[in-house]
């Protein structure tokens, strides 16, 4: 071992001295969060394919990132405790020891060296600068210093001047890297690592769709989120894993829309809020657009949200809860929980919502109905269709649960062609009609977690009334609560969307389509569907059978884009430079398709309420309708399922 | 200052279930934010005070903001007027408010009225806005008048106001507040019971009465007899004689076909 190669091991050890003394610190700051409760074995034991498949799953999306971190992190992990078990004399003295030492300090060179050549000369807007602009540079340093060291060291001190150039190198970016690791870019290394052990939602990684928001406890002393140790302990060690990537950033129709949001500046916000007189003053990404002036300041003990606080409320209410930003997210980290937590003590503990807001939530409270509208009217719809009710059946082979969408005139036409197509089909089904009730989503993701709870226990007491095998819903929302939320209260259902439902029915061969001959059409995946429910194969199944052209967005499938219905930001309507709809309709008619397909409530009123030339919004069910009807008029084509 | 709020038993207008009454809701938000910007040093407090067989859902109003709320217990047919009054008094309010009408009973917006005769007080109605007066014990009060006009008083506390639909939107509903809230229960001393029965059916909205224009007028000037009938038109009369007021609204409504002509 030459001396060097001895030094560049001492020199490890101090970065691990100096980064475990800071990473340690870090972690008692974590303290301060509430209780969780965390099987810490195994998630220690899953810690390795957390990383390897699901981690590398989303950053594997954008190639030259995958690369340029397995190469970096794995290269620096490498060179770093090879150099390290170098102190061990028997594997110090062997030059073929240092050879591999510096072919792994090598291809961490090759990672710095791409993280350098992102940044520069021009740095992505969704990439944050300050002290990552000066990452690449640590990185070719330490590694490139490391490099030359063992390198000399497996020529026996052949080259000891570039050696010594190499160590001083290797010390100046190793411990400047170490330096990085509490508040800089390598704390996501640590805090990354311990996220992925304590993740709120292990369940993520078991293919679980692990998405519905946890019940509040309403006798808790505190309802929700007010100061950074409400948080439960694991959320807070989510905020620090953050990397700073922008991928959020990026898919935030909110931010895409000039709203004052952005996710990734909202986990910064609440990273830095977990720092005694903590301020936002360093962070060096992309603001939130439009940002209303807030003081920036913050720390255990004081306010998250208010303009005297970290965050301003606008930015909370600008959500649509459309879970983007998660399922982009590398780091795992769940923003959308986060912000309901803060919105539920803005609603529940001090009534703090936008005023456009809460006038919903009373009639809601009165009325069982958003709009203050009679339960009466929710089948108005159906004027000349018969409606079967469950009050008169007892039972039927399916509960159709109307939703929300049943008092909009224009979705009213979409539920009619369902029914229709019901009826053509043979289907038992029945709706509950005046005992439905709201389904309590539009509550829920407004924070007011007292009336979702009491709306879904009064309507799973009315379900419990009656039998059927399963419930069909043509609101993704409701079949979201109904399917994976209502469980927590004891309601547990089989919960089919209806594109899943009807093609099922033209599997079966009890529909018999027509061709919608040269429609070019495209389907905007709901939010709630797509991502909340993994469900993006039915519904372009279904299309598919039409005998359509169907074409797909720029984002589409599990990363699609939200229109802009979710979370209450219609009604919260906070103030941006352009409507989260336009955007997405443009999207769409970039397709050139002439028809937009829907499969919400909510996604139907956005897109319709698009101006000016624009492709058309049809339901699939509409599109079905269509499609059998043809099939009765021309020859039909029989039921088939494409390869 | 002491503010007392007068809770009556609402019902949702289309549900039906029993619900606070929106307009207390907004009583309550002009008294919760004249507590508390212009409470003095004292800090102001704001009780609500509800009479009749249930609190039900009226304590839904500790979640708009009020911190305390008593219950007058009495039977539905009691009337409450005794015993509303007896509390008042013994409160002390420097102001008592009300909605300008209740949704039920005997919760028209007559019992004001009969509280501020009981109690000896000046009454004011239609508040759409409260601001502490420039003289002290003074408020300053913004009277909604018809067609979106206001006009300012002030009236020398202690007094009654009603409060007007033209107030802000009630605060937000807070779950915790109605958590941390009390609800204060006190039997309330028999009384009679209310003199009058009423009559009680569903509300419908009437058509409106339209001005006609001459047959065969153009478009324009039915359009202007429509709009000139629905900005009221009419006769504005300043302090007139009780004999030449009561000629002219004979006349009017002869004028409107609403009672026979002589
Ligand atoms: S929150 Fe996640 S996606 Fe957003 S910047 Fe941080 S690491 Fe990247
Ligand atoms: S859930 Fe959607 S709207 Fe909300 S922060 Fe994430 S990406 Fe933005």
């Amino acid at each position: 071992m030459t001396d060097l190669a001895l030094l560049l091991s001492l020199i490890v050890l101090a970065m691990l001295v100096i980064a475990g003394a800071l990473a340690a610190r870090r972690a008692r700051a974590w303290r301060i969060g509430r209780a969780a409760r965390v099987d810490w074995a195994a998630g220690l034991m899953a810690l390795p394919k957390r990383y390897l498949v699901d981690v590398h799953h989303v950053v594997g999306r954008d190639p030259y990132a995958a690369r340029m971190h397995a190469l970096a992190a794995g290269g620096l992990l490498a060179g770093s405790s090879l150099a390290l078990i170098g102190l061990i004399p028997a594997l110090g003295d062997a030059r073929l020891f240092w050879w591999l030492t510096a072919l792994a300090f090598a291809a961490a060179f090759a990672g710095g060296a791409m993280v350098g050549r992102r940044r520069y000369p021009t740095k992505p807007a969704r990439l944050s600068g300050g002290r990552f602009q000066i990452l690449p540079f640590l990185l070719a340093a330490y590694s490139g210093g490391g490099f030359l060291v063992a390198l000399d060291a497996s020529l026996g001190g052949a080259l000891r001047p570039l050696g010594l150039l190499g160590l001083a190198f290797a010390a100046i970016g190793g411990i400047g890297l170490a330096l990085q690791i509490d508040r800089g870019p390598m704390r996501h290394a640590f805090a990354g690592a311990a996220h992925l052990v304590a993740h709120p939602r292990p369940g993520r990684f078991m293919d679980e769709r692990a998405t519905a928001l946890a019940p509040l406890d309403l006798d808790a002393p505190r309802l929700g989120v007010a100061m950074p140790e409400d948080f439960a302990v694991n959320r807070l060690i989510g905020f620090d894993a953050c990397i700073q990537c922008g991928r959020c950033e990026i898919a935030c129709p909110a931010f895409a829309a000039g709203q004052p949001l952005n996710p990734k500046r909202l986990i910064q916000d609440l990273a830095a809020s977990l720092q005694p007189g903590g301020t936002n003053a360093a962070y060096a990404g992309s603001p939130y657009p439009n940002a209303r002036p807030v003081a920036g300041v913050g720390g255990p003990g004081l306010p998250i949200v208010g303009e005297a606080a970290m965050i301003h409320p606008d930015t909370l209410w600008s959500c649509t809860t459309c879970r983007a930003c998660v399922e982009e997210c590398p780091m795992m980290i769940e923003h959308v929980d986060a912000i309901l937590d803060l919105r539920r003590f803005q609603t529940l503990e001090l009534g703090a919502l936008p005023a456009k807001a809460a006038a919903p939530l009373m009639e809601l409270r009165y009325a069982d109905e958003p709009g203050g509208r009679p339960l009466t009217g929710r089948t108005d719809f159906a004027a000349g269709l018969t409606l079967p009710l469950m009050a008169q059946k007892g039972e039927a082979e399916i509960l159709l649960w109307l939703g929300e969408g049943a008092y909009d005139l224009r979705y009213g036409r979409t539920l009619r062609a369902l029914v229709t197509l019901l009826q053509k089909a043979g289907v038992d089904f029945a709706v509950l009609g005046a005992e439905e009730r709201d389904c309590g989503d539009l509550a829920r993701r407004l924070g007011d977690e007292a009336g979702f709870q009491r709306l879904a226990r009064a309507n799973i007491e009315t379900l419990a009334r009656y039998r059927f095998a399963r419930i069909l819903t043509a609101d993704p929302h409701a079949l979201h609560a109904l399917r994976n939320e209502y469980s927590a209260f004891g309601g547990t259902y089989e919960v089919v969307h209806h594109t899943a439902f009807l093609d099922e029915l033209a599997a079966t061969g009890r529909l018999t389509l027509g061709a919608l001959e040269a429609a070019r059409v495209t389907y905007h995946d709901p939010c709630y569907l797509g991502r909340y429910n993994g469900e993006v194969d039915a519904p372009r199944r279904l299309l598919d059978r039409l005998g359509i052209a169907r074409l797909e967005m720029e984002r589409s499938g599990k990363r699609s884009m939200c229109c802009g219905g979710g979370g209450g930001a219609p009604v919260s309507d906070i103030e941006g430079e352009r409507r989260i709809p336009d955007i997405r309709m443009g999207q769409a008619a970039a397709t050139g398709a002439g028809i937009v397909a829907v499969a919400c409530p909510q996604c139907s009123a956005m897109l319709e309420g698009v101006t000016g030339e624009r492709p058309a919004v049809h339901d699939i069910a509409e599109l079905v309708l269509m499609a059998v009807e043809k099939a009765g008029t021309a020859p039909a084509r029989s039921a088939q399922v494409p390869a | 200052m002491r503010i007392a709020l007068l809770l009556s038993a609402g019902r949702h207008r289309v549900s039906g279930r029993p619900a606070p009454v929106p307009v207390e809701l907004q009583a309550l938000r002009l008294a919760a934010d004249l507590a508390q910007t212009h409470g003095g040093q004292s800090g102001g407090t704001v009780t609500g005070l509800h009479a009749g067989p249930e609190i039900g859902p009226l304590t839904d109003a500790l979640g708009h903001g009020l911190g305390h709320l008593v219950h007058l217990r009495m039977p539905a047919e009691a009337d409450p007027a005794p015993a509303l009054t007896a509390a008042l008094e013994a409160g002390g309010y420097d102001l008592i408010l009300a909605g300008r009408s209740g949704q039920g009973g005997e919760d028209t917006g007559l019992l004001p009225y009969t509280l501020a005769r009981a109690l000896g007080r000046p009454i004011l109605a239609d508040a759409a806005a409260l601001a502490p007066g420039a003289e002290a014990g003074t408020l300053s009060v913004e009277q909604a008048l018809g067609r979106g006009a206001r006009r300012r008083l002030v009236v020398r506390l202690p007094a009654l106001v009603t409060v007007h639909p033209a107030a802000p939107a009630p605060l937000p509903f807070a779950f915790a507040g109605l958590r941390r809230g009390q609800v204060e229960m006190r039997e309330a001393a028999p009384s009679a019971p209310a003199p009058h029965e009423v009559e009680e059916r569903p509300y419908r909205p009437r058509p409106k009465l339209i001005a006609k224009a001459a047959a065969g007028a153009s478009a324009a000037e039915r359009l202007k007899a429509a709009t000139v009938a629905a900005s009221g038109g009419g006769k504005l009369l300043v302090d007139p004689a009780p004999e030449e007021a009561a000629r002219e609204i004979l006349a009017h409504l002869r004028a409107l076909g609403l009672i026979a002509p002589r």
